[in-house]
């Protein structure tokens, strides 16, 4: 049973010839799954979260949470909801449990409830020893960790987390990521947006891909691999002529895509065993060198690529 | 209404918490209202006595000059209508009228007035009433005994001539009679006219300065909360709020409580250390205290929301807030009082609420202002703050 349900929502910002950041999006996630929007900047992944967490009003269609219309009835929706905000939305003069409280406050929580509620946060966040420190203290990864425990206070019904990532060292990102995997065992739904591919494919039981606005495929990350098929992502480096070596190995049997990615070809091929000698040759009858191999199996990353003709980080 | 407190609660722990917002709110008003109390003199012994004279003659001009070696009192003189304002305003204890023909009626031993304008009844009319009365009473005497020597002198020629001695006798024995009658009849009565709610208390340096550094820094204190405003709109956290059950206007309520508490909490610890640190009768009428100070920080947080709703960076709202609290307390008197200004001054300070405010706490000080001679002040210290409050709510954002 469907817990989101997004219909043809749109949104354009100053319209008629304002931007569309938002065209017509629609996907549905189910209790209990995380759900990733997975695409580069500007793809319409954080406006799509504004208005399911009614802070933008949708140009066009609706999205129902927990059975709550987002344009008719956003009370009843933020009761629904947590919201992990891209940025520390925080207030560092105050300690992490005056935080919590503040927050838990606004989240119309009182007396004990209150007070207990802090109490399991800061346990599941494990800053308890820290709770009393002011949050300008504290390191980019504790400070992520309360942004997200403010928005588990009120035990949410769906966890929305706007690229909650950004930013921070490896280990606090491993942290977050287990910490998420967590709250989806305890049976939470959860809507994640990120421009990596790895967490996208590590942490998510259905993936959306978004570019300019649009919703361009749904699905498990399997089912989203198989649409590039058996194809192999090949990087390749050269000593010179990069760009004409790249119209060069478009026309070489076996390779189905070639583009230029800042300083390095990206090729899809059909079969990176077979193709990959005739790239050499290529290379060499054009007077160039490989300098660089990177072969890598069919992934996110390649179907973005399939579908936009772009690198996701574009 | 509880979402409201908690946010206003927040902002004031934040405020408690910046080192620099406690310097603006109570250390450097404090700093200042002894700096200009001490600039504007700290008070005199001698009670101001606003003097017109009708009158040119001797007796007038000896009265003048008695009047100003006097210990009791000190002689402004000015034009009737500036005295009388004068007196209105409680910057001076009395004024005194010496009519014309007072020298002639004198001299001719006809009963002449003195009127005395302020408060019958105050503390600061009863000693001037009493100086001018000695001191018109003696110039009264003077003048008889003046008479009766010339009386003595002017015998007629041809009489036999005496000696000095004879003449002065002759003198006593004339102006004796004549003094005594001046002292059983006085020739000099004095009127007291009731004016306007004047006390005749003498202001004080700091009863200048108390209230116009009150109000120069609660505008100040607006950098505080509006530097607060910007940063919470710069850091998501007003957005981050709109994702929880807060309402719209909660969320203003709360900034614009949070304003009103800091500027009010201000007020009373400014006006507590005026009345105990500075000797500033602030307390005169509480109620009417009481209005002024809610008309004080209803004009500041609705400004001060204002201005953070318009402003999008620190920089720009320090600059603002400097410059507009600089403008906006030298035109309300602030700095030095109106009254010592031009017409056109006065009527462009009169455009602010503070001017009026300011009015009105200088009212309470002076004057014994009530409730009912505030209303003026709050009135439009009412109006000004809604207007500053819908355009506030008009141009409030969540992000920039």
């Amino acid at each position: 049973m469907s817990i989101v349900e997004v219909q043809e929502l749109r949104k354009q910002y100053d319209p008629p010839k304002g931007v569309l950041a938002v065209d017509g999006v629609s996907f549905d996630i189910a209790q209990g799954e995380i759900f990733s929007l997975l695409g580069p900047n500007g793809a319409g992944k954080s406006t799509t979260i504004s208005m399911l967490s009614c802070l933008l009003h949708p140009s066009g269609g609706d999205a129902l949470v927990d059975g709550h219309s987002v344009v008719t009835d956003s009370q009843a929706v933020k009761e629904a909801i947590g919201v992990v905000p891209q940025d520390i939305a925080l207030y560092p003069d105050m300690s992490a449990r005056e935080n919590l409280v503040f927050w838990g406050k606004m989240y119309g929580l009182a007396g004990g409830e209150l007070q207990t509620r802090v109490d399991e946060v800061l346990e599941l966040i494990t800053l308890v020893d820290r709770q009393k420190d002011r949050l300008e203290k504290f390191s980019g990864g504790m400070k992520r960790r309360v942004n997200i425990g403010v928005a588990l206070l009120h035990k949410p019904r769906v966890l929305y987390l706007d690229e909650p990532t950004v930013g921070i060292d490896p280990q606090s990102r491993r942290s977050i990521l287990d910490g998420i995997l967590a709250l989806r065992d305890q049976g939470m739904t959860i809507l994640y947006t990120t421009h990596y591919m790895a967490e996208a494919q590590e942490l998510s039981d259905r993936i959306g891909i978004v570019d300019h606005g649009a919703m361009i495929a749904v699905g498990t990350n399997d089912e989203l691999v198989k649409i590039v098929g058996e194809e192999a992502h090949v990087d390749l480096r050269v000593d010179h002529y990069l760009d004409g070596m790249v119209e060069r190995w478009a026309q070489v049997l076996g390779v189905t895509k070639a583009m230029i990615d800042e300083d390095h070809a990206v090729l899809l091929v059909q079969d990176a065993n077979e193709v990959l000698p005739r790239l050499f040759e290529a290379a060499a009858a054009a007077g160039s060198r490989i300098t660089e191999v990177n072969v890598t199996e069919p992934n996110l990353e390649m179907v973005f690529l399939h579908l936009t003709g772009r690198a996701l980080r574009e | 209404m509880k979402r409201v407190w908690t946010l206003a609660g927040k902002d004031l722990l934040e405020t408690r918490r910046d080192r620099l917002s406690l310097l603006f709110t109570l250390v450097m008003p404090l700093v200042f209202t002894a700096f200009f109390g001490l600039l504007f003199g700290g008070g005199s012994d001698r009670l101001p006595l606003a003097v017109w004279s009708g009158d040119t003659g001797p007796a007038a001009t000896q009265l003048l000059g008695a009047l100003e070696r006097s210990d009791v009192v000190a002689v402004h003189r000015m034009t009737k209508a500036d005295a009388e304002k004068a007196v209105d305003d409680g910057r001076q204890a009395a004024a005194l009228e010496v009519p014309a023909g007072f020298s002639g009626d004198l001299a001719a031993g006809k009963p002449v007035t003195l009127t005395v304008v302020g408060v019958s009844g105050s503390t600061g009319v009863q000693a001037v009433q009493t100086e001018v009365s000695s001191l018109a009473g003696r110039q009264a005497v003077l003048e008889r005994a003046a008479q009766a020597a010339a009386a003595a002198a002017g015998k007629p020629i041809g009489q036999p001539q005496t000696s000095v001695a004879n003449l002065t006798a002759a003198a006593l024995a004339m102006a004796r009679p004549l003094a005594q009658q001046s002292l059983a009849h006085p020739v000099a009565t004095l009127r007291v006219v009731q004016a306007g709610a004047a006390a005749g208390q003498v202001p004080t340096g700091f009863d200048l300065s108390s209230p116009g550094m009150l109000i120069n820094f609660i505008m100040f204190s607006l950098l505080t909360a509006g530097i607060a405003l910007i940063q919470e709109r710069q850091n998501f956290t007003l957005l981050r709020l709109m994702t929880t059950q807060v309402h719209r206007w909660e969320l203003i309520a709360g900034k614009v409580a949070g304003m009103f508490i800091l500027t009010f909490v201000q007020q009373i610890i400014l006006i507590a250390a005026g009345q105990f640190l500075f000797g500033v009768d602030y307390l005169r009428d509480p109620a009417a205290l009481l209005l002024m100070m809610i008309a004080t920080s209803l004009v500041a947080s609705t400004l001060g929301l204002l201005l953070a709703s318009l402003l999008k960076s620190e920089q720009a709202l320090i600059a603002t807030v400097v410059i507009t609290s600089m403008a906006v307390s030298a035109l309300s008197g602030a700095w030095f009082p109106l009254e010592i200004t031009g017409p056109a001054f006065r009527f462009v300070g009169h455009l602010l609420p503070t001017a009026w405010i300011l009015d009105g706490l200088r009212g309470i000080i002076l004057r014994g202002f009530g409730v009912a001679d505030v209303m003026p002040a709050l009135v439009v210290a009412l109006a000004w703050s809604a207007g500053l409050f819908v355009l506030a709510v008009w141009r409030f954002r969540l992000t920039d």
